[in-house]
């Protein structure tokens, strides 16, 4: 589904990936962990473009992202990102944040889409929400919204960018609920978390990254049991004492 | 000689200085009507990623800003017409010169507007597979426009001022109108308080007007 090989990000002089690689099967859910300023968030920008990698290949679903006659902006429906501060477009009806996309990018009709739309509302809990504005939704509630909007396009992987980091410690249950869900349907996802919790549970597979590169790779079970890199085990214990 | 405070002159006054305000009302609303056009299409050049492009927006609002409305006037009404021979009529020439003058300040509060909008629209617009322009128009324009509303009730408020110095070309505006009742009457305080106050009825008319507009595009988003 992504295929990522030696991708090289700098900002200005500043290196902030140094060679990362990383593949993703159909299916599968891979949870990125590191420290703040690792640079596992500029990955996760890179695989639908929102940041311009400096070199390296990436291939989503079949297109090669720096193909530069590759579409982008069908390769970002088929990648869709739900973003930590949820980026909701506050002057729509939330219904009309989950529709924007089914009609002006699928070319759903009005009608089909909102059925579509009340479809995921319902599945994300927010039926009852449909018509209401986003400001006047919990974070928790504006977070499964754009889960809803994500899952609008039917995209073949979604890319989770810290989902829950900007929500008050109740509302992190809900979120990762529907995450949860979702991931046992079979959704292909990517995300970058510091929920430990969701991880273990969810994750596939789980990475490590720091200064710019992928330091470990394991199956959850391992990952957190018998960690071997000294940054890794010094990054789990600190986050564990919290 | 003392001074004679003659109500019934101003009373007078009016239906020939409504027939100025008329004309005042024409020029602002022709001059806005494409200044906000001039300035809308301006001031997304600005934010263009072609430098090229924001360097043409860039002379336009740098080159009009930087001069005065009245030397404006006067090029373009006596001034061009010697190097090409065609003088256009002075309603023309003065919504041309709101047109222009107002695009260059609208320019900058369109740009601001938008920019002011937070980067994650964007990209949240990108993410669903809008392109940039469909962002844009659906996602940020509609944002940014609600932005816009307070600047440009200001400059609109200035614009419509702004066409008492097309008197200088001959416009028979409200301020205009009275100063051809005063050369014939020579009531000039009461004639200029009349040309004042009818000012601030249309100036205080745009200021209500808009803010009944932005109360209902605020209603709007939070039913």
């Amino acid at each position: 589904m992504i295929q990522i090989k030696n991708l090289h990000k700098s900002f200005g002089d500043f290196e902030v990936l140094k060679g990362v690689d990383l593949h993703v099967k159909q299916g599968e859910v891979v949870v990125i962990l590191g420290p703040s300023g690792s640079g596992k968030s500029t990955v996760l920008r890179c695989i639908n473009k929102l940041e311009e990698p400096t070199s390296g290949t990436i291939i989503v679903d079949g297109y090669d992202i720096m193909d530069h006659r590759t579409d982008i902006n069908h390769v970002r429906t088929e990648a869709t990102m739900v973003f930590q501060q949820f980026n909701l477009f506050p002057h729509m009806s939330v219904l009309e944040n989950v529709t924007l996309g089914p009609i002006k990018v699928r070319g759903m009709s009005r009608n089909e889409a909102n059925k579509l739309g009340l479809d995921l509302l319902g599945k994300v809990g927010l039926e009852e929400k449909a018509h209401n504005y986003p400001e006047q939704l919990s974070g928790g509630q504006k977070q499964r919204v754009a889960i809803a909007r994500s899952l609008a396009l039917r995209p073949k992987v979604i890319l989770f960018d810290e989902p829950t980091s900007a929500l008050d410690p109740e509302l992190v249950g809900e979120v990762l609920e529907v995450m949860k869900r979702l991931a046992r349907e079979g959704m292909t996802m990517v995300v970058v978390t510091h929920e430990m919790g969701f991880a273990k549970d969810v994750a596939d597979r789980v990475i490590f990254i720091d200064e710019g590169r992928i330091q470990e790779e394991a199956e959850p079970e391992t990952f957190f049991s018998n960690p071997r890199h000294p940054r890794l085990r010094d990054f789990l214990s600190k986050v564990v004492e919290h | 000689m003392a001074f004679d405070f003659e109500p019934s002159v101003m009373i007078d006054s009016i239906p020939t200085l409504l027939v100025g305000a008329k004309m005042t009302i024409i020029i602002t609303v022709g001059g806005l009507f494409f200044g906000f056009l001039l300035g809308a299409i301006a001031g997304l050049m600005k934010l263009s990623r072609n430098m090229f492009v924001r360097r043409i927006a860039g002379v336009y609002v740098e080159t009009i800003r930087g001069t005065p409305m009245l030397v404006q006037a006067m090029f373009l009404y006596f001034g061009l017409p010697m190097a090409i021979g065609i003088r256009i009529p002075a309603v023309v020439a003065g919504i041309v010169i709101i047109a222009v003058n107002s695009g260059a300040y609208i320019a900058e509060i369109v740009r601001g507007a938008v920019q002011s909008i937070n980067v994650g629209q964007m990209e949240a617009g990108r993410t669903i597979g809008l392109t940039r322009g469909q962002t844009m128009r659906y996602i940020i324009w509609p944002q940014a426009f609600k932005r816009m509303i307070p600047p440009l009730g200001n400059q609109f408020i200035i614009s419509l001022k702004d066409t008492s110095l097309l008197m200088i070309i001959g416009v028979g505006e409200l301020l205009r109108t009275g100063d051809e009742i005063v050369a014939v009457n020579f009531r000039a305080f009461e004639v200029y308080l009349t040309v004042g106050i009818m000012y601030l009825c249309m100036t205080m008319s745009i200021a209500k007007a808009l803010g009944m507009l932005e109360k209902r595009l605020h209603l709007k988003s939070q039913r």
